[in-house]
Order: C-alpha cells, then sequence, then structure tokens
C-alpha cells in the first residue's frame, strides 16, 4: 500500500484537467480513508463526516482572510485539529452508541451543521459563503514551465502534487496506525468489544480515538477542498455530501487503504463516468433523466455494490487475487489476505 | 381565553404538537421497520415522497383529491413490499450496515430518479381545508382547519396501527415475526411474508405523511429529508424498539423544534432535536422506553 | 412415521451429523440420546428444515421435507416444541396458544379449551404474560402450544431441562398419554436418559453426529455398556 502512494506521486505529466481533478480527488480520497478507518476498522458507522470538512473548510477560509499568506501547511494542520476537536466534542455522545442510534446521530450532526453556519452569517459568509485566494504555485515551481499555457498549467499541477503528497503523508500515518497496537486494539473492539474489556482495553477512550482520528482526517480533506476550489459555503457539505462520501467508500472498499484510493479516484472522474454511461444508453444529458443521471447511478451502484460485492471494487480486486493465487500449485501460493 | 391560546407558549406547544402529531407517524413507521427487520429505513422520507408523487400529481388532472391520497398510499405501500422482497431480503444475517448503506443509496436514487419522472413540476398541492389560521381577538393561533385535520388525521391512523397489532390475527402474527421469528415458524407462521407486510404498511403510512407534509407546498423529493431526521431522532429518543417511544418522542421532538424556531430562528430548528437526542440518549442510551435488553456474553 | 435416511449435516468444516438413519413408527415414542453436542438439537432442527442437511433424506409419512420451508413443514403437521421452550414472553398464555393454532384451519375457541382441559393450570392463567409463569407452567404452554393445531408429528427437544424430578415425571406421563391419545409420533430428545427410556418404545443413541445404537428401549436401557458410556447411568 505504501508502494501505490509512491506510484501515484510518479504520475505528474498530465494536462491541466486532469491535474484539477486528481487533486480533488486526493482531498476526497483523505476524507474517505478517515471515514474507511471509523466504520471497517472501528466497526462506527458515522455519517457525519462532511459536517468535520465542513470545520475543517470554514476554519481554513476564515483563518485565510484574517490573516493572508499563511503557510499551507499551518493551515492544515489548523483544519486537522479543528477537526479532531469537534470530533471529540461530537464523540462523546456519539461512542455510546451502537449501530443505528450512532449513523442517526452523526445525520442529525451533519445535517444541523448547514443551518448552524447560516446562523452566523458574520463570520460565516452566511450563504454566500467565504473566498479566498485560489492556490498559486511558489516561483520555483513556475519556473519549471515554459509556453502560452505555463501559469495556468504551473497552478493546476502544483495543486495536483499538492494534494497528492499530502495525501500520501495522511495514508502513510494511517497505515502506521494500522499496524499498531492502537490499530489492533480498535479492530478488536469493533469485533468483540466484551472480550476486549476483559483484555484490559478501554472502550470509550479506543472509540473515540477513531472518531477524533476520523473527524481530523474529514477536516484536513475539507481544508485542503477549500483551498483548491478557493470558496467554502454551507451548500457544499449537505446529505448528498455524506451519501456520496458512503458511496465511494463502499465502492473502493471499506477498510483498505487501496479502497479509499479507488474512492477517490471514482470522485475525480464520476463527470467521465456519467458522459460514458450517457453514451452506452443513449441518454440525452439535457432532458430530465440526464441531468438527474449521476445520483441515480451512483445510488444504484452503490446498492448494486453491497448487494453483490460488499468488499467493494478493492474487495473484488483480493477476491480475483485469492482465486489466481488458488490456481498456483501449493508450493507457489501466498498467504491469503483478508 | 383568547389570549391564553396565543401566549407565546401556547403558540409554541400547540404548533409543536401538530408538527410533532406527524413526526410521531413517520417514527412509528421506523419503529415498525425497526423491530421487524431489525434496519433503519433512511429511504423512509424518499419512499413516502414518492407515493406522494405518484398519487397527488393525479390531482391536476382532474381526479377526486380523497382518491388521489389513496393512491399514494397505494404507491407507497407498493413501493414497500418491492423494496422489502428485492432489497432488504438478501440482506438477512449480513452485517448490520449492509442495509443500512443500501437504503442509504435507495435514498439517493429515489431523490434523483423522481424529479426525473416527473420533469420539475412546480405545482402547489391543494388542500382540502384551509390552511389560514385562526384568530382570536386579533391574536394568531397556530392552528388552522388544515392543521386539525392534520392533527385528527394522523392521531386516527396511529390508533388504527394500535388496534391492528393489539387486536386482530395479523397483528399477533406480525408482533410474533418480530420478537421470535425462529419460533414462529415452527408454528407455521409465514414470518418473510409478515415482514413485507410490516414494510408495505409502513410505506403506506408514509406516503400519507409525505401528502400531508407536502400540503400547501409543491412536490420535491426533499420534503421529507427534515422530517425524517426528526423522526428518527424521536424514534432514538423514545427507543426504536417501542412504539409508545417513538409517538412520545414525536410530539416531544414537535414541541422542542417549535420552540427553537420560536426562541432562535428557523435554521436552528434541527439542532433543537438533535440536543434533545444527546441529552436522552446521555441519559438513557436504549431509549426512555426500551426495557433493559441484556447484553449476550 | 418418521423416516430419516442417511442424513449429513455440516457445519463447516465440522460435522454436527454422520450418516444418520432410524425410522421412528408412529403411535410411539422414539428417543433420542447421547451426551451433549451429540447432535441431537441439530437432528430435529433438521427436521423441522431450520438447518439444510448436506446429504440424505427425511420422510414424514412418504413426503419428503427436504428442502421445504419451515413453516410449510409445520404446516403440514410437524409440531416442535424447541430447545429453551420458545415461549414468548411479552405475550400472554392465550396470545401464545392463539398464535399456535393461527397456521391451521382449526377453531380457535376450540381448540383452546382442549388444551385448558389437558393443562388446567393454563386455563386458570390464560390472561397472563407468559413471563410470569413457573419453568414447568413454560413446559405445558410450549406444549399446548406445539399441540394446538392437531399435529401428526411431535419433536420434543428436552422438555426436562432446568425442570424439578417429581415435574419432568409429570412431563413425561403427559407426553405418554398424549402419544397414545392422539395417535402422535414422538422424537423425545433428552439428555436425561433415565425418564426419557422409561416412556420411550425405542430409542437411538447419537456419539458426536452418529448413531452408536438403536433398538426397542428396554433393550438399550439394560445395554451396561450403553448405559455407561453414553448415557452417563453408573455401571
Amino acid at each position: 500500500m505504501l508502494l501505490t502512494a509512491g506510484a501515484l506521486s510518479a504520475t505528474f505529466g498530465l494536462s491541466s484537467l486532469n491535474d484539477s481533478k486528481l487533486a480533488g480527488g486526493a482531498a476526497i480520497a483523505i476524507v474517505i480513508l478517515g471515514l474507511s478507518w471509523l466504520i471497517g476498522w472501528s466497526g462506527q458507522v458515522s455519517l457525519g463526516n462532511s459536517g468535520f470538512m465542513a470545520v475543517g473548510g470554514y476554519v481554513t477560509a476564515i483563518w485565510a482572510n484574517h490573516h493572508t499568506a499563511t503557510p499551507i501547511i499551518f493551515s492544515l494542520c489548523l483544519a486537522m485539529l479543528c477537526g479532531a476537536l469537534s470530533g471529540l466534542i461530537i464523540a462523546l455522545p456519539a461512542t455510546r452508541l451502537r449501530g443505528p442510534y450512532l449513523a442517526g446521530m452523526t445525520l442529525a450532526f451533519s445535517f444541523a451543521v448547514g443551518p448552524l453556519a447560516l446562523y452566523f452569517p458574520s463570520i460565516t459568509g452566511g450563504s454566500g459563503g467565504l473566498f479566498l485566494n485560489f492556490l498559486n504555485a511558489p516561483n520555483w515551481f513556475l519556473n519549471l514551465f515554459s509556453g502560452p499555457q505555463a501559469l495556468v498549467q504551473a497552478n493546476a499541477q502544483w495543486s495536483a502534487d499538492l494534494s497528492i503528497v499530502v495525501a500520501a503523508v495522511a495514508f502513510f500515518f494511517m497505515a502506521n496506525l494500522f499496524h499498531s497496537r492502537t490499530g489492533r486494539a480498535m479492530r478488536l473492539v469493533r469485533d468483540n468489544d466484551v472480550a476486549a474489556e476483559l483484555a484490559g482495553v478501554n472502550l470509550q477512550r479506543t472509540r473515540t480515538l477513531a472518531f477524533v482520528i476520523s473527524a481530523a482526517y474529514a477536516g484536513l480533506g475539507g481544508s485542503l477542498l477549500t483551498l483548491l476550489s478557493g470558496s467554502v459555503n454551507s451548500q457544499m457539505y449537505s446529505l448528498q455530501l455524506s451519501i456520496l462520501l458512503l458511496t465511494l467508500m463502499v465502492l473502493g472498499g471499506v477498510g483498505t487503504l487501496g479502497g479509499a484510493v479507488i474512492g477517490g479516484l471514482i470522485y475525480s472522474y464520476s463527470d467521465n463516468l456519467v458522459s460514458l454511461v450517457n453514451k452506452l444508453t443513449g441518454i440525452n444529458p439535457t432532458s430530465s433523466l440526464g441531468a438527474n443521471l449521476k445520483g441515480v447511478f451512483f445510488g444504484v451502484l452503490l446498492i448494486l455494490t453491497m448487494l453483490l460485492a460488499p468488499k467493494g471494487l478493492g474487495g473484488l480486486g483480493a477476491r480475483i487475487a485469492n482465486m489466481a493465487n488458488r490456481l498456483r500449485p501449493a508450493s507457489m501460493r501466498a498467504p491469503t489476505r483478508e | 381565553m383568547g389570549s391564553f391560546f396565543s401566549s407565546r407558549i401556547m403558540t409554541d406547544i400547540l404548533g409543536g404538537l401538530a408538527s410533532g402529531v406527524v413526526i410521531a407517524l413517520v417514527a412509528l413507521c421506523l419503529v415498525i421497520i425497526w423491530k421487524s427487520t431489525h434496519v433503519l429505513n433512511f429511504a423512509q422520507g424518499a419512499m413516502g415522497m414518492f407515493g406522494a408523487f405518484v398519487g397527488m400529481n393525479l390531482v391536476f388532472h382532474g381526479v377526486n383529491y380523497w382518491l388521489c391520497i389513496l393512491v399514494s398510499m397505494m404507491a407507497g405501500l407498493l413501493l414497500g413490499g418491492a423494496t422489502e422482497r428485492v432489497l432488504i431480503r438478501p440482506l438477512y444475517g449480513k452485517p448490520e450496515i449492509n442495509p443500512i448503506v443500501v437504503m442509504v443509496g435507495f435514498l439517493g436514487v429515489i431523490e434523483s430518479a423522481v424529479p426525473s419522472i416527473w420533469k420539475n413540476e412546480i405545482s402547489t398541492i391543494p388542500t382540502p381545508f384551509s390552511q389560514v389560521y385562526y384568530q382570536s381577538h386579533g391574536h394568531t393561533i397556530l392552528m388552522s382547519p388544515f392543521v386539525a385535520f392534520q392533527i385528527v388525521l394522523s392521531l386516527t391512523v396511529m390508533g388504527a396501527i394500535a388496534l391492528l397489532f393489539r387486536f386482530t390475527d395479523l397483528g399477533l402474527k406480525m408482533r410474533a415475526a418480530a420478537l421470535a421469528p425462529e419460533v414462529s415458524r415452527l408454528l407455521g407462521v409465514r414470518v418473510g411474508r409478515l415482514l413485507t407486510w410490516g414494510w408495505m404498511l409502513s410505506s403506506g403510512v408514509g406516503a400519507l405523511a409525505a401528502v400531508i407534509v407536502s400540503s400547501g407546498q409543491s412536490l420535491a423529493p426533499s420534503n421529507m429529508d427534515g422530517i425524517f431526521v426528526s423522526a428518527f431522532i424521536a424514534a432514538a429518543v423514545g427507543g426504536l424498539e417501542s412504539p409508545v417511544g417513538a409517538v412520545t418522542g414525536g410530539l416531544l421532538i414537535g414541541v422542542a423544534e417549535s420552540f427553537a424556531l420560536n426562541f432562535w430562528s428557523t435554521n436552528l430548528a434541527p439542532l433543537a432535536g438533535v440536543i434533545v437526542l444527546v441529552v436522552s440518549l446521555a441519559w438513557r442510551p436504549q431509549g426512555i422506553f426500551t426495557r433493559h435488553v441484556a447484553r449476550r456474553v | 412415521m418418521i423416516f430419516v435416511n442417511e442424513l449429513s449435516v455440516s457445519y463447516g468444516a465440522i460435522k454436527a451429523l454422520n450418516d444418520v438413519s432410524f425410522a421412528a413408527p408412529s403411535s410411539s415414542i422414539t428417543a433420542v440420546l447421547g451426551a451433549n453436542g451429540a447432535g441431537k438439537t441439530t437432528l430435529l432442527r433438521t427436521i423441522s428444515g431450520l438447518v439444510h442437511p448436506s446429504k440424505g433424506d427425511i420422510r414424514c409419512d412418504e413426503t419428503s421435507v427436504v428442502g421445504m420451508a419451515t413453516e410449510e413443514i409445520a404446516r403440514m403437521g410437524v409440531g416442535h416444541v424447541p430447545e429453551g421452550r420458545g415461549v414468548i414472553s411479552e405475550f400472554t398464555v392465550e396470545e401464545n396458544l392463539r398464535l399456535g393454532i393461527l397456521a391451521s384451519r382449526l377453531d380457535v375457541n376450540e381448540g383452546m379449551e382442549r388444551q385448558f382441559e389437558l393443562f388446567p393450570i393454563l386455563g386458570q392463567r390464560r390472561k397472563q404474560y407468559a413471563s410470569t409463569l413457573s419453568g414447568g407452567e413454560r413446559q405445558m404452554l410450549a406444549m399446548a402450544r406445539a399441540l394446538i393445531a392437531r399435529p401428526h408429528f411431535l419433536l420434543l427437544d428436552e422438555p426436562s431441562l432446568g425442570l424439578a424430578p417429581l415435574v419432568t415425571a409429570d412431563v413425561m406421563k403427559t407426553i405418554d398419554s398424549l402419544c397414545n391419545v392422539e395417535d402422535l409420533t414422538v422424537i423425545l430428545v433428552e439428555q436425561n436418559a433415565r425418564s426419557a427410556l422409561r416412556i420411550a418404545h425405542q430409542a437411538i443413541v447419537l456419539h458426536l453426529g452418529a448413531v452408536v445404537a438403536s433398538g426397542p428401549a428396554r433393550e438399550v436401557a439394560n445395554d451396561p455398556d450403553l448405559r455407561h458410556y453414553y448415557l452417563g447411568l453408573v455401571k
């Protein structure tokens, strides 16, 4: 998985349009990873990560508007911190809940975040939202480019590379966490919390930690998205976003690093996918069906995935790998992966 | 008398009860589905709206209003039954998160598919009773003929459901199928069929709620989103296993939101619900009305 | 008559039943004995369709029930009192009984009166919630509920479990007389071999999923090896 992160960094030579898509995808991948972690590894279903994204996004925008020329790393870390903090607040009641109660409570939270933002228009810019400067590539980077499109290309490339690097770092940390004692404790809590308690694991603390990390990642992703798009407003963080996150996570594969990457990629190229479907089925994109196709398409995809391949595309990949494995003579088999 | 009824508190309470009664209705539907199939139906509101779309659009073609309501309920009923058979049945015995995700996906599908089928018609749904608020001594009471109708209808439906479960054989079988499915099977009870009935009942009533909510407005698939969240909160507060809890929770949330509406602003009404939820779950995590359930070790 | 032929059931890699064959004649009680984990409950659950066999056949009076849905098997006339009785605590005695008869076309009131005659205590407690009943009363309720639909076959899973010896004796006596009166084919699973063998006509002994002995009840009861190794009776 670490190799995957490294390989991604190698894909630098793309057009500017692709770059900005990848950038967005990388940011979303971070959020998905956080969610995947929470749901897949600690067994807590949360629909509220869009709310934490909002926290990260707004914090970044507000800070940028008051303090120009902040180093990017600072903004991102600040967003992560605020995400983590809000995660902590929500985690206090949330971690005492199970299954559907937790899902519903986090849903209510994500529902309430939008109106909450609207309530403080002086800080949050009301329904219009806030704006900040686009991410501009530093001069040393600009000098690498030449030609008429240099500025645009450079900026797009910079956004993409930056996002990918940030994502790679985030994924790296997550991979380490997975193998650490904390990670193992979390998986134990997920599978059998009575046994975990008997083994001396503090249930509350472990669950809360999982929640906080997930929220921090969401905040990071949200902040990155805000930096990339240059704006933030309350409509961005809706119920639809929570659904989208869930969909992408499931499609990619719950609880795997690779799955989050796949999810991010799907997000980046979702419009392309939809046009492809349009072409294949001959649906007119301007008709009312066409306009809503994206929602229908992803909803149906989510349902089909859950019914047929609950481990997502990543899971399918693993299954194929397992099958190929079994076809080899026993001496050459690799140990099977979960 | 008039000034008592129009005092701020009374207005809030009345208004709260009016909306609370509809929330309670939807919460009851959620509890029925939860008790029988252990699924939290995230698409409850959207499925209801689907039914409302099917039925209420006929009003514009001159069909009798009451007939349209019936058609809406039938459409909801059929959708509910189909959903249980096609989407939920295959998932019995699998991890609990699967049906949640499927219903969330279904929610997305309905909310996107509906406008494409009905092509974004923006017309207001007529109401059989006036929605103009009563006046007394120059004060406005948050009660109109339509609101009264809303309350009476919701209470009647809830009462009918209660009677169904308590006193009919079908209700007995449905309760048994929910409480002890295996034992019921051994007694020859066709559990699968009853679970489908549960979903049908729930979606049919959901459609009725959607019609009530949409009256006086235009039909939009997201009309029920807010109610769903409130209804979920109500059911969670009362305890997902308890129909009485759902109804009480619904009224409670309705009143809480009403107060929030008045003292804060429109925007924070859902937040009031969240606060009630957090407080109540901190106090009784399994819901106020749930009897203590022992954990299996 | 229930006819079981080469029945095998696996839970993953574990074989719960291994080539089990026997016949339970009508108007008689067949005891199924063996230690914990021998596969006795699995056998009954397979007959009722709650578990699918990997191999073998089960016939109730000529009809093969393998692959049929549990509720359809029950409607065919197979009554089953499961392990733990399965009495619904949230229902009253009456509601439990009512549930038992709804699937059949029999008259509800008549059925209830019959059961109250058989088990007068239930008649006294008819409006009470099942959670308030004692162990022995619950056993009676569970049996009445299985009997109210006038089954032809009756599967009983450890009816003596958790009951005092006197109550157990009572329960066994009832089963015995019922078998004669109602012309039932009874399969009685029991760990309490002594009380079961007293009323059974024939018996089979299961050990780790396989039949290790079968025959008339008296023979099985008197075989010293069997008595010691499989039935826990003193040599």
